[in-house]
């Protein structure tokens, strides 16, 4: 059963709940059994998959994700995770790399699952499954400039997320910018419109 | 390159999607402005985090025998 772990991982993120992933992930399966002639040999069978799935998200669950999210991941995968590898140990870090350290695992999590579906999937595929722009781009079939523009706003956010989760925690100034110094001056008209609504 | 054009390009940089000539003259610009050499470092910071603080869950053993037992059987001659 090639990436189930994959798919069922991105599903859990998907879905936030783990039933859901379940089906979500089987009916992907399914799909891609009873489709599978529209495969091309050669091609990129992960990114199909995720496709597959993508659209089956959008189809049966994304309905049903009006409801605040369930925060179950904590009891799911058992609290906290391993520290930050520390490669970086040898330059001296910012203040702001420093809180960067200190964030728990549900923190960035949180945030992760707070981005909006769009965001959320593009930050995902990209920064959990590493997925080049070009896969994205065919998963979620829109341009290679809305996944730029999505990455750069789901970022932005999940930043803006754990910015506010130091200035909590005192870890910078209350008045602290939370934005990045600029907003970039891409066209981002066009962004909705090759969507997946 | 200026400061703006820098931040608007530096997911492409961390995500290394530059063309090669332009990481020189964006190293270059790092080396020259302190602050957007942070910015830089800080935002690699927080990918790397994002990556590895999201915890993969992996799919259970129960999920994998429901998606066989759904899956028509195949022929041995397929």
């Amino acid at each position: 059963m090639p990436f189930v772990d994959s798919l069922f991982n991105t599903a859990f993120r998907l879905t936030r709940n783990a039933q859901d992933a379940e089906d979500l992930v089987q009916e992907t399966y399914l799909k891609a059994y009873r489709h599978y002639d529209k495969f091309q040999e050669g091609t990129n069978l992960k990114a199909w998959l995720f496709k597959i799935m993508k659209n089956t998200f959008i189809n049966n669950y994304r309905k049903k994700q009006r409801v605040p999210p369930q925060s179950d991941f904590a009891d799911l995968e058992g609290g906290l995770e391993s520290r930050v590898r520390d490669d970086g140990a040898s330059r001296i870090k910012t203040p702001e790399e420093e809180f960067l350290e200190t964030i728990v695992d549900e923190q960035v999590q949180e945030a992760l699952d707070g981005l909006p579906p769009d965001y959320r999937m593009a930050v995902i595929l990209a920064d959990l499954e590493n997925f080049s722009y070009k896969e994205i781009a065919e998963i979620l079939e829109i341009p290679v400039g809305t996944v730029m523009s999505r990455l750069y706003r789901g970022r932005e956010q999940v930043d803006g997320a754990v910015r506010d989760c130091a200035r909590e925690r005192g870890y910078l100034r209350s008045g602290a910018p939370n934005k990045r110094r600029s907003s970039p001056r891409r066209n981002d008209t066009s962004e909705d419109t090759g969507g997946v609504e | 390159m200026d400061c703006t054009r820098f931040e608007e390009i530096l997911f492409l940089y961390t995500d290394d999607q530059l063309e090669a000539e332009v990481v020189v003259t964006y190293r270059r610009h790092m080396e020259l402005c302190p602050e957007c050499a942070r910015r830089a470092a800080y935002t690699q910071r927080l990918l790397m985090v994002m990556r590895q603080r999201c915890r993969r869950t992996v799919a259970p053993e129960s999920l994998r025998q429901r998606i066989l037992a759904s899956l028509p059987h195949r022929t041995a001659e397929e």
